[in-house]
């Protein structure tokens, strides 16, 4: 008996939701970057469960390019903080706002 | 089309040019050669416009004279030179008598420290003048018409460290720039309903043309002409300009220049035949300004003043003659007017040159003794331009004056020889208070071929020659030319141009050309002797200085004050514009422009303290935001959805 859609939906909004509360709440850019993963993963599984819901394999392409380019946005972002963070002894986003207003 | 090209006249247009580049570029250089070589190549511009001759009378399958094209812009806007009667009489007296003025020069200006630049200066005049006569359409007028506004300021100017000569300078100019606008709106009348500027053009046009516009294009180009022609009311710059130096106000401000006003009423004939309102408009201006400039003339103790408002008195006679219609007359008195009016001058610059610069006619006196020569030229251009029978000055201005009641103005024609009178009385006065009795001044005039002990010294023949020479014509051409009525040579010159003179006439007068003739000398010898007796009888010189300290005293007020016109202008136009130019400042401009900028900037820096303030640099703040515009969406969506 195939598990309903209505679950993976489910359960792909609880994980972007708890992507979406790591990156508003923790001030770790490398939870930060983790929570943004989860984001994109949550998507992930709504492409395949819809994909496989009404039998399109669209979706499951989709979810491979997401995946290729979740890969380069963390080797990215990874760089980022490293290049930002080097010369500070904690890693902290709120300390880096030398672009505010 | 048919009319003859004649490249020759570029030569005697562009000689004068020549002249001023040489003597402004090496002016240093060539020292007092300057004044031979402006001289010797306006001689040579001269020479060819006697050569001319033939060219410019010739009538070629009905086309008058010599039309020489130049430059091709676009259809209906071709400049070219026209050589015809009228522009060759124009022509023949800015070459030949700008020639024996700046021969005269030579020695005037001897010894002043700008000497070239004086050659250079006149040079230029008369290159812009040969523009302002010689261009076939009224774009090349009106660019000739601009050019001798600025030779004119130019040499009004010329001793700039005089602060009267500098203001004089500067209130010619912008009276002469308010004429030349209304001669640029008459260009656009022209040109929109015309859609030509070339004379030709223009004038075959003018018959289909309605009434209104004709009047209303011979106003604006009137306009320019009595800027120019100092008529009434923008005449005030002309006495002033006599702050220039003596041959110049012989050359620009009484035989050409000053005249161009009735050369553009001449020029433009065709037009002024098809609007009796703008010929009535014309003829009396000029008969004002005859008359007001010959009272105002009585007035003056300044000789060169006298001299300026006898010109202005004599250019209303011109523009008067045109402006009834008897064009032939208005351009016989220019001529004539020529002659004897510079050599008027260059005697008064005789007189001014050997009393090292007295122009006051009270401080001199008894003259004749001392400057036999400058008597005899003085007293002969006085005879002429009185019009006394025999002399040029008789010929024309009977010519002028009959020609007012021919044409059906029997007011200007009354209002003239009244002027007559008035003329002859202050010419004679100055004539009587400068050179008869004793001699009331304190420069030593010096006698002829001394040196003075002020380094300055009386006149040479350089100086005498010229004037000599201008004696010839101001008595004799009237007579050999203008005698004879439609048969005179004059007539058949410019018979092909404008018809004989009765032909064109409108009625039969009832007073004959000899009565008229005979009347206006009656006023004349009037004139002259109020004159004798006021100032060169027994009795008045018995005690002249006293006499004319007398007569200073108790000068009218309205004489003095030169009939408040430059009050007025000052009240009307000057002060109210005075006072908008203050009221700019101080107001409109800090408070309206400026304070305009100022609240724009203050508005933007604002809003832009407001914006940035969301601006907090913090990703998480961002990300909540972006959170929350996310969640609008959403619940827009479902809201909507749920309505559905």
């Amino acid at each position: 008996m195939p598990v309903p859609t209505g679950h993976y939906v489910a359960l792909a909004a609880v994980i972007f939701f708890i992507g979406v509360l790591g990156v508003i709440v923790r001030r770790n850019p490398l939870i930060m970057l983790m929570s943004i993963e989860l984001m994109l993963n949550a998507g992930n599984l709504l492409l395949v469960a819809f994909a496989r819901a009404w039998l399109q394999n669209a979706g499951q392409i989709f979810a491979f390019i997401v995946i290729t380019v979740a890969a380069a946005e963390a080797a990215i972002g990874l760089a980022i903080i490293v290049t930002t963070f080097r010369p500070a002894r904690f890693v902290d986003v709120d300390d880096v706002r030398s672009l505010h207003g | 089309m048919g009319s003859v090209a004649y490249p020759l006249v570029v030569a005697l247009w562009l000689l004068p040019l020549a002249g001023a580049v040489l003597c402004w570029a090496f002016g240093p250089r060539l020292r007092s050669a300057c004044g031979w070589l402006a001289a010797g190549l306006v001689g040579v511009s001269f020479l060819l416009a006697v050569a001319s001759w033939g060219s410019a009378t010739q009538n070629l399958g009905g086309v008058l004279g010599a039309h020489q094209p130049l430059v091709s812009w676009m259809p209906g806007f071709d400049f070219g030179l026209l050589l015809d009667p009228l522009s060759l009489i124009w022509t023949f007296i800015i070459t030949g008598v700008g020639f024996l003025i700046v021969f005269y020069s030579i020695g005037y200006m001897d010894g002043d420290r700008a000497f070239a630049r004086f050659f250079a200066y006149m040079s230029f005049f008369m290159f812009a003048m040969l523009t302002l006569v010689l261009s076939d359409n009224f774009v090349g007028l009106l660019v000739g018409w601009g050019l001798v506004g600025l030779a004119s300021y130019f040499l009004i100017g010329f001793w700039f460290e005089r602060r009267s000569a500098v203001a004089a300078a500067r209130k010619a100019f912008v009276i002469n720039v308010v004429g030349d606008v209304g001669m640029m709106f008459a260009i656009f009348l022209i040109v929109a309903n015309v859609h030509s500027i070339g004379f030709g053009d223009v004038f075959a046009a003018a018959p289909g043309l309605s009434d209104k516009l004709v009047f209303a294009i011979c106003l604006a180009l009137f306009i320019g002409a009595a800027a120019k022609s100092a008529q009434v009311p923008l005449h005030t710059w002309l006495p002033d300009a006599m702050e220039g130096p003596t041959p110049v106000s012989a050359l620009i401000h009484a035989a050409t220049m000053v005249t161009a006003g009735v050369y553009l009423v001449a020029r433009c004939a065709p037009l002024w035949n098809h609007s009796g309102s703008a010929q009535l408009l014309v003829a009396t201006i000029g008969g004002v300004t005859a008359l007001g400039g010959a009272i105002l003339g009585t007035a003056q103790w300044d000789i060169k003043r006298i001299l300026a408002y006898s010109t202005m008195s004599q250019i209303g006679y011109m523009i008067m003659g045109v402006g009834v219609g008897a064009y032939e007359g208005g351009v016989a008195h220019f001529f004539t007017h020529a002659f004897f009016k510079a050599q008027l001058f260059l005697g008064a610059g005789l007189v001014i040159h050997a009393l090292h610069n007295e122009q006051d006619i009270r401080a001199m006196g008894g003259l004749w003794r001392r400057m036999p020569f400058a008597f005899w030229v003085m007293l002969t251009g006085v005879l002429s331009i009185c019009g006394v029978p025999g002399f040029s000055g008789f010929f024309s201005k009977d010519a002028v004056i009959y020609g007012a009641l021919q044409h059906g103005h029997p007011w200007i024609y009354a209002v003239d020889i009244v002027t007559a009178g008035i003329t002859a009385y202050y010419m004679f006065r100055m004539l009587f208070v400068a050179f008869l009795g004793e001699y009331r001044g304190e420069a030593a005039p010096d006698r002829a071929g001394r040196e003075s002990e002020h380094g300055t010294h009386a006149p040479g023949w350089v100086m005498n020659v010229p004037v000599a020479v201008l004696v010839v014509p101001s008595v004799a051409v009237g007579g050999a030319l203008m005698f004879g009525g439609d048969n005179s040579p004059w007539s058949r010159f410019f018979a092909p141009l404008y018809g004989t003179p009765s032909s064109r006439a409108i009625a039969v007068p009832p007073i004959s050309e000899g009565v008229t003739s005979l009347v206006v000398f009656l006023t004349v010898i009037a004139g002259f002797a109020i004159a004798w007796q006021r100032y060169a009888s027994r009795g008045a010189q018995a005690d002249a200085p006293a006499r004319l300290r007398r007569e200073t005293e108790r000068m009218p007020a309205v004489l003095t004050n030169l009939f408040y016109v430059d009050w007025v202008i000052e009240r009307l136009i000057v002060r109210p514009a005075q006072r908008l130019g203050e009221l700019f400042g101080r107001v409109v401009d800090p408070h309206v422009l400026d304070g305009a900028v100022r609240d724009l900037v203050f508005w933007a820096r604002w809003l832009g303290t407001l914006v940035r303030s969301f601006q907090t640099g913090l990703v998480r703040a961002y990300a909540l935001i972006l959170v929350a515009g996310a969640a609008c969406f959403v619940v827009y969506y479902a809201v909507a959805a749920g309505l559905r």
